[in-house]
This record gives C-alpha cells, sequence and structure tokens, in this order.
C-alpha cells in the first residue's frame, strides 16, 4: 500500500550532512598524514565523545525550537560538584552529585520556559551567567583538583572490554536518544511541540509538561557529558569548556537540524558531531595554531547549512533525476 | 449618482484581470473593478477574499502577477507606496497614521516634510493658509497649532483624510474608516465622504457593513475567493441577499441530508460569558443533533467554539458535558472527555507543516497508540486506515508528509484526527470546508453525517450557508457575542441571511 520509496528515494532519505561527512572522511584520508589510522579514528570518537553527549542533548531542545546556552556552565558546576563531593563520599555517589545538579540546571531552564513563559534564548542565556558565577563563587575562581584516584579516571580514561569508557557512554547515549526521539511517545510529542506548539495544544498535548521534561532529559545527555571530562580532567573548574553552548549547537546546525525546531534526527546530531571533531583532529595532525581551529569551524558551519539548505534543484540526485525525465521519450499520445 | 448611468464619463483607475500570487496560493485570481471621478465605489467580501491584498496592490505596497492597471488611462505599475501617492492615490487605513505628539500643522506637511530640504515646508503663512482650506474641505474646525492627541477619535480620522486631500488626491481609498468611529462620528464621516466625492474625487470604500454602505456608495464590487463577482453594480438595483450571497458564495438549493433525530442532551452551556462586559450565552445541543452557529466576521461566532473545546477560557457561566460541570475545562480536559475541535485556521492551529499525515492524524490519541511509553506504529496506522478511506484521502499515502498533500486532504487529516478522539462526544467544527475543493467538502459533510448517526453531538460554526442550511437540525444567529435569533431546521440560506443583517 505505502509507496516504496524506491533507489534515488531511500538515497533522498539519507541527510544531506552526511556526503559532506563521506567527502570530508575521504579527502581527509588522502590529504592529511597519519589520519587514516585506528589508533585516530579512537582517538576522535574518545575526543568527541563529550561533545556528542552534550550535542545529543541540545539537539532536543532544538527540536523544542528552544536552544539552550547554559550547557557550559552547567557542566563546570557538574566537575566543581562533583570534586568537592569526592573528598567526603564515595566515587560513584560524587558523580552522582554531579548528575544530579545539571538535571537541577534542566528543572529550572525547563521551568522558565514552559511555566513562566520566557524565550529559551534569554532564558539559558541568564542561566549561563548565574550559573557560572555560582561556579566561580563556589572554589573562589580557581579550579581544584580532585585527589588522585583510579575510579575518579575511569569514566574519563578508562576502558571497557578494550573500549574506551567515553566512546562506550557516547554509544549508549547515541541509542538511548534514538530509541526517545522515534520510538516512544514522549519523542512523538516533543515533535509535535516543536513543529506547532499551538497546534499541539489543541490536540490536547501537554504541551508545557512536554517542554519541562524536554529539558530536564536534554540535561541528562549533558550531566553524562560532564561527568567524562569531569573524570578525564580530574579537578573541578569553573571556566572548564566555555565553548560548548557554541560547538553543540554548530554540531546540530552542522548535522542539518533546523533551528527554527520541529525536525531532526539522531543520525544527524551523529554526523554533525564527527564532521566538527574529524576537522579539530585533522588540525592537530596538520600541526596548525588551534586559533586556526575555531576560524575553520566558523567557515564549515556556513558551508554545511548553506549546502543543506539549497533547493533540492542544484544537488546531484535531483539532476541526475531532471536528466533522466529530460531523456525520456516524448508521450506517444 | 449618475455617473453609472451615464458612462460617458472616464474612469480615472481601472483594474482589469489583476493577479497575485504568492508563492503557490492565489490571493486574487482575476478583480475587475472601475473607479469613476464623483463616484463612491464600495467594496465588499469576507476575510480572506482578498480585499486587503487588492488594497496593498492599489497602494503600491504589492505588485499585481497579473492584469493590467490603468490610472487615467494609461498604464502604471507602482514600485513603492511613494509612487501611489505621487500619482494621487491618496490611502485611508481604519489604524491611523497620524503623529499624535505633533500639531496639526505639522500632520497635515508631513508627506512633504519627508523629501523636505532644510526648512520643513509648513513654515510661513501661505502654508498655514493651505492648511486651513483642507480643513474647511473636511469640515474640520480645530486650531493649527492643538496637538494630535487631544483630538478626538472622529476629528483624527478627518484630518487624516485632509492630509490627504491636501496632496493632489484623485482617488480615495478608504479602509474601513468608521470601525472606530461612533454613530455620530460616522455619520459626520460619511457626509464629508459624499461632499468629496461631488468635488469629483474617485472614492472606494471598504466596509463589512452594508446599512453604511448603503447611505454612503453608488455602485459596489463583491470578491470572493480572490474574485470580483459583483463588479460595479449599482447599489439600488442590489439586494441585501444578492450582497450576502455574492459574499458567502451561492445559494444553492438545499439538498436532502438523512439526519437523526436528536436524543438526550449532551452539552450545555450556561450564562456563558466569553468577552469582558459581553453578554452571556445559554444554549445546548442532544447527541445526533448539528447546532448551526452562524455570525458575520467578529460576532463572537468562532470565540464560542474555542469556548466548547476549552481552547478559551470563559469569564463566568458554566459548560456541562452529560451533566457533569466541566471545571476546570483545558483543552487537554476537553479531549479526554471526547470533545473534538477543527480550528477555523488549519495551518496557524491545526498542522504539523513537516510531519506525516499519520502523525498529524493520531496527535490526539497518542495515548491510545501506545503502549508503556512506545509507539506502536502498527496499531497507529491502523487506527486511520479506514477512516482515511472513508474521506478518501488522495493520495491515500498516510506517510507522506502533510505539507504535499492540498487543501482539501489537509483538512480531511484534521477532521480524521478529531474523529478518532476516544470516546469522542461533542465535535466542535469552525469553518471546516473554507477553501476546499468540491470533493473535500462532500467527503467533510458526510463524514459529519456519519458522526451523527453514531451520536455524537455536532457544533457547526460556519459562515458557509449552504453547508449550515443543509446539516443544522437549529441554526443560532450571532451578533456582537449575543445569540439573536434561533431559526429551526429547513430554513433556506436567504432566511439565514437575512437574521444575520436584521437590525436590532
Amino acid at each position: 500500500m505505502a509507496d516504496s520509496p524506491g533507489y534515488i528515494g531511500r538515497l533522498r532519505m539519507v541527510p544531506k550532512s552526511l556526503w559532506v561527512l563521506v567527502v570530508q572522511f575521504a579527502v581527509f584520508s588522502l590529504l592529511v598524514p597519519n589520519f587514516f589510522a585506528v589508533s585516530n579514528f579512537e582517538n576522535i570518537l574518545r575526543v568527541s565523545s563529550i561533545l556528542m553527549l552534550a550535542s545529543l542533548g541540545q539537539a532536543i531542545v532544538i527540536i523544542l525550537a528552544g536552544v539552550e546556552f547554559s550547557v557550559g556552565s552547567a557542566v563546570a558546576l557538574c566537575s566543581i560538584v562533583a570534586v568537592f563531593a569526592v573528598q567526603s563520599v564515595s566515587v560513584p555517589m560524587a558523580f552522582a552529585a554531579g548528575f544530579v545538579i545539571v538535571l537541577v540546571i534542566g528543572a529550572i531552564n525547563g521551568t522558565l520556559i514552559a511555566y513562566a513563559k520566557l524565550p529559551p534564548f534569554l532564558a539559558t542565556l541568564a542561566m549561563l551567567m548565574l550559573v557560572h558565577g555560582v561556579a566561580s563563587l563556589a572554589v573562589g575562581g580557581l579550579p581544584i583538583e580532585a585527589p588522585v584516584s583510579e575510579s575518579f579516571y575511569w569514566m574519563g580514561r578508562g576502558k571497557a572490554f578494550g573500549i574506551p569508557v567515553p566512546i562506550l557512554l557516547a554509544a549508549f547515549g547515541l541509542v538511548v536518544h534514538y530509541i526517545l526521539l522515534s520510538k516512544t511517545t514522549f519523542g512523538r510529542q516533543i515533535y509535535l511541540v516543536g513543529s506547532n506548539e499551538r497546534a499541539a495544544h489543541l490536540s490536547g498535548i501537554a504541551v508545557n509538561r512536554i517542554k519541562f521534561l524536554g529539558y530536564v532529559a536534554a540535561a541528562g545527555f549533558v550531566a553524562v557529558s560532564g561527568l567524562i571530562l569531569t573524570s578525564r580532567v580530574a579537578s573541578g573548574q569553573p571556566n572548564l569548556i566555555p565553548n560548548l553552548p557554541f560547538e553543540t549547537i554548530s554540531a546540530c546546525a552542522v548535522g542539518g537540524l533546523s533551528l527554527a525546531g520541529g525536525r531532526g534526527s539522531t543520525l544527524q546530531v551523529l554526523v554533525g558531531v564527527l564532521i566538527i571533531a574529524m576537522l579539530n583532529n585533522s588540525i592537530v595532525l596538520l600541526n596548525l595554531p588551534t586559533a586556526f581551529q575555531l576560524a575553520v569551524l566558523g567557515f564549515v558551519i556556513i558551508a554545511a547549512v548553506v549546502f543543506q539548505t539549497t533547493p533540492d534543484r542544484f544537488s546531484f540526485l535531483s539532476m541526475r533525476a531532471a536528466f533522466a525525465q529530460k531523456t525520456k521519450p516524448q508521450g506517444d499520445a | 449618482m449618475s455617473e453609472q448611468s451615464a458612462p460617458v464619463e472616464k474612469a480615472v483607475l481601472e483594474v482589469t484581470e489583476v493577479k497575485k500570487a504568492y508563492g503557490p496560493t492565489l490571493a486574487l485570481t482575476g478583480v475587475d473593478m472601475n473607479l469613476y471621478p464623483g463616484q463612491v465605489h464600495a467594496l465588499m467580501g469576507e476575510n480572506g477574499a482578498g480585499k486587503s491584498t487588492l488594497v496593498r496592490i492599489l497602494v503600491g505596497a504589492t505588485r499585481p502577477s497579473g492584469g493590467a492597471f490603468r490610472l487615467n488611462g494609461e498604464r502604471v505599475s507602482f514600485h513603492s507606496v511613494s509612487d501611489a501617492i505621487k500619482a494621487g492615490i491618496v490611502p485611508i487605513y481604519q489604524h491611523l497614521t497620524l503623529f499624535n505628539e505633533l500639531s496639526v500643522l505639522e500632520n497635515l506637511y508631513s508627506f512633504d516634510t519627508a523629501t523636505a530640504g532644510l526648512l520643513p515646508p509648513y513654515l510661513g503663512s501661505a502654508a498655514a493658509e493651505t492648511a486651513k482650506a483642507s480643513l474647511a474641505r473636511v469640515g474640520l474646525s480645530v486650531s493649527l497649532e492643538q496637538k494630535v492627541s487631544t483630538l478626538k477619535l472622529g476629528e483624527r480620522q478627518l484630518l487624516e483624510i485632509a492630509r490627504g486631500l491636501q496632496r493632489n488626491c484623485t482617488v480615495l481609498l478608504l479602509d474601513e474608516p468608521t470601525a472606530a468611529l461612533n454613530a455620530h462620528e460616522a455619520d459626520r464621516l460619511l457626509e464629508v465622504i459624499r461632499g468629496l466625492a461631488a468635488e469629483g474625487v474617485a472614492i472606494l470604500y471598504i466596509s463589512h457593513k452594508s446599512d453604511e454602505i448603503r447611505k454612503v456608495a453608488d455602485v459596489v464590487t463583491v470578491l470572493r475567493d480572490g474574485r470580483s463577482v459583483i463588479c460595479g453594480a449599482p447599489l439600488k438595483d442590489t439586494s441585501v441577499d444578492e450582497l450576502v450571497n455574492a459574499m458567502l458564495g451561492h445559494a444553492f438549493a438545499v439538498v436532502d441530508k438523512q439526519m437523526p433525530v436528536p436524543g438526550e442532551i449532551v452539552l450545555e452551556a450556561k450564562q456563558m460569558v466569553l468577552v469582558p462586559g459581553g453578554a452571556p450565552v445559554s444554549f445546548a445541543v442532544a447527541a445526533g443533533e448539528v447546532l448551526g452557529v452562524i455570525g458575520l466576521v467578529g460576532s463572537g461566532a468562532e470565540e464560542i467554539g474555542q469556548a466548547l473545546a476549552g481552547a478559551r477560557d470563559i469569564l463566568s457561566g458554566s459548560i456541562a458535558i452529560d451533566g457533569q460541570l466541566a471545571h476546570p475545562y483545558s483543552r487537554r480536559d476537553a479531549v479526554r472527555m471526547g470533545v473534538g475541535y477543527v480550528p477555523p485556521d488549519r495551518h496557524e492551529d491545526g498542522l504539523f507543516e513537516l510531519h506525516s499525515a499519520l502523525s498529524n492524524a493520531s496527535a490526539s490519541i497518542l495515548k491510545t497508540v501506545s503502549k508503556f511509553f512506545f509507539l506502536q506504529p502498527k496499531k497507529e496506522k491502523a487506527s486511520f486506515s479506514r477512516r482515511f478511506q472513508a474521506l478518501a484521502l488522495n493520495p491515500n499515502e498516510p506517510d507522506r508528509e502533510i505539507q504535499h498533500f492540498s487543501g482539501g486532504n489537509q483538512q480531511k487529516v484534521l477532521v480524521a484526527r478529531n474523529l478518532a478522539i476516544a470516546g469522542l462526544r461533542i465535535l466542535v467544527l469552525t469553518e471546516p470546508t473554507r477553501g476546499v475543493d468540491v470533493g473535500a467538502r462532500d467527503k467533510i459533510h458526510d463524514a459529519i453525517v456519519e458522526a451523527t448517526h453514531a451520536g455524537q453531538a455536532v457544533v457547526l460554526i460556519t459562515t458557509d450557508l449552504e453547508e449550515l442550511t443543509s446539516l443544522a437540525h437549529r441554526t443560532l444567529i450571532v451578533r456582537n457575542g449575543q445569540i439573536v435569533r434561533e431559526l429551526p431546521q429547513f430554513s433556506s440560506p436567504d432566511d439565514v441571511a437575512l437574521a444575520m443583517l436584521e437590525q436590532e
């Protein structure tokens, strides 16, 4: 009954950003020395796991037609809380405390946006500053070191089944994210609210509750990202990763999520993060100054988004389809 | 008023077959209209008929996609609003464009100030004399130094006209000029308009109010669905019925639908007040009954629908469903109690643009098609396969994105969404077939009839007289937020039209 999409149709359903990733991978493999190596791939995945998990959270918020600027501050406070806590409780308990503090920040964001009706941009920007201020005050502006402990390092530096733990956590996060968005009722409601809030309300969807829970769920992914980073640097720092909000938004945009909300997939987030991670990795491999990284990243965001929002008629597949149409023999009527 | 009978006078403005497309949607499909000097030309039409698009074209705010546009016999095309003003087309909008903190004199010269050099154009006694003459032309006696904020609304309206006249004004375009005025001010304005016409100005007068139009206008053009359906007809030869039929659509012979006999009362609204200071409304709907509600735009008919659906707070009074008081009553509560709602604007309030027809349809029954926290795609699809077939969804591809369906098929999906609500008791539909093709309209009407046979109570809020009279068991006429009359089943469209326009 349903029309089968056919070969071209199925290719069309693949996010355009995947083509960017494939081309980028091929070019870097050929041109960047030491890029094409299993150890380098592992390195890319390990380093990108933090951005991956935080971007998965950001994606939920973006699909809800919102945006989350406080992720960087939240991760910083997470590190400080965990390092403070580990001085008096066990490592798992300390990490649980770090996890909870990020969820609390997510819940505050959700409350401000869903119930107090603040614009997401404003609410999360204010939370960025507020949480950053709290984090700085808590440590008097200076980083605090975690006591040397193998169990504290495990999440960021350890291995399980021969695979780095951050990679396993990112993979687990991707699976959870995929199931949440495309298999659950909650995920469907997130898309509907992001697509047309008024229509969702009139359909009987609890719009406010979905938004609130969306910000909390997003915070869950950000929290895991924060714990990996805390474990890796083994310290609590107020300025741990100030660019995280911008990097996560960039990853979502490069992957092809619409910042207007209502659409986007887990696969697109994965692709967006990998594009940025491969880029950063190559800049390091080429021994280019890190300042270079930011400039190139800006360029890539523009290029990737322009490429994806360009009308279909310019894309390779449509050109082929149009060509096939033209060369088709005229009707014999 | 003799100009129409003696068309020797040349039209100052000729509009022929003007079209306007916004992307794939056609706002104007072909409008003809001729304005003659000394004639007041009324322009009528329901909201969405294309009046505002036509005005935007006339004042140079947007350019037509087709058709011709002649001023004094010469073909013109305006690139901007200032082009149109230079050509002598002066628009007066219902929201005034005066500068409230400046004086009457400064306001009269505000167009010239925009293009003046170093010195403001209103200095000197000559400027003051001209200004006084303009005020006299509209019969306005205020001091030139007075701040506009100290003037009454009616005076401001006249000042706005005086400002337009001070330029060379060949066509005066008035968009609902009396909307904010009281009866006395309105009468004075109409007198001024007649006076200006006598001086030879061509006037285009846009209004919903048919009594006002009868007072002031010579001829009338009616737009419907972007087309001029009545074109410059003399008002004295045009009946109210003809105007209403032209505005709302044809009044076909009533098609006999097999409607059931209403049963028990399902929904009862008691002393419901919807706007501050509004009159309370009370009515009841029974199982298997279609209650029609009709009123002109702004009459409060749509608000009644919103309140019944839980989409609007009621200020006082109550809504009871099956004898049980529904309070608090949010849209979510309403869905749970089995109240479906098809809103008037399907794009703003109904559709999830990037989603499939199926996920658009299932939005109100996500709980029913889920198990624990997970959606059941097979169950979701199965819930709608019969319904989509009955509504003849075309193409019947539930996975296709909603934006790739025609307006009629999008509307079918919205109807399906509400018919699927678990334990549906009441179905509130607002303009369910507006902008929908005939085929889809029939299918949606069939679905309404079927719902009544299944014992559901239907509230049908529509300005489509044919739809209303062929389906409704009873019809409530709403004016100024009040139910002014109730008409029985099988009333003719003419009865309804007359009841709507009756004066209090």
